[in-house]
């Protein structure tokens, strides 16, 4: 991923509901329909971070709020607020190894099923060209 | 795919997943009462099914598809 970012840093409170110290996406390069990519610099000031690496908790909440910026971005693009956003589920977590202080973790989402108001989504964590964490997790989004 | 060999398929992949016998799955079973489906776990069908067979069943296609018989009819008849 080396295209620019469409936002960054606190632009992305328009998309999602979280703000310091539990802001755990930083950047929002892109989204269609089906798709998403964002990203986290994972700094030693971050509250997840343990000697020198973003733990599991952070690992799965950077997916869920990049799974909450891909959901309130298309509201965002019709200048609407963001809806609210609750995981149902977390599945197929794998995490291979934690980012380390002064990585950038990229993440790729996919929406691989929809039905009765629930999205599941697929996230692909990367450190470089490096896959680091997968996992499922389901949304629902409030009309 | 033959329609056979997908219906064989079709239960052989819902049955690993949702830990159902194949015997429970015939074409006038309930889907989700036979798989136990909840709102959670029926878009996990969904999934399952476009990414085993590329068929993308809709929110508004979910309610014809209510038993096994109607889901075999809908994957053949789109592959």
């Amino acid at each position: 991923m080396t295209t620019q970012p469409l936002l960054t840093g606190s632009e992305l409170f328009k998309l999602i509901p979280q703000r310091a110290p539990i802001v755990m996406v930083d950047t929002f390069f892109r989204a269609d329909d089906e798709c998403a990519d964002t990203g986290l610099h994972v700094e030693s000031s971050n509250i997840f971070c343990r000697d020198g690496e973003l733990c599991e908790p952070g690992v799965i909440e950077h997916i869920a709020q990049s799974a909450a910026a891909f959901a309130g971005y298309k509201p965002y693009t019709l200048g609407e607020e963001p809806k609210l956003g609750f995981i149902g589920e977390v599945k197929k977590c794998k995490i291979v190894r934690l980012p380390r202080v002064g990585e950038f973790m990229h993440t790729q989402l996919k929406i691989v099923g929809e039905a009765a108001g629930i999205t599941l989504i697929a996230a692909e964590v990367y450190v470089d060209e490096e896959t680091i964490a997968t996992c499922q997790m389901k949304i629902f989004i409030q009309a | 795919m033959e329609k056979e060999a997908l219906i064989e398929k079709i239960n052989t992949v819902l049955s690993e997943e949702f830990e159902v016998e194949v015997s429970e799955m015939t074409p006038e079973a309930d889907i989700k009462e036979t798989l136990q489906l909840d709102s959670l776990s029926l878009v996990d069908m969904v999934a399952l099914i476009d990414s085993e067979f590329g068929v993308k069943i809709k929110g508004t296609e979910l309610v014809q598809v209510k038993t096994f018989g109607a889901l075999y009819d809908f994957v053949h008849e789109r592959m």
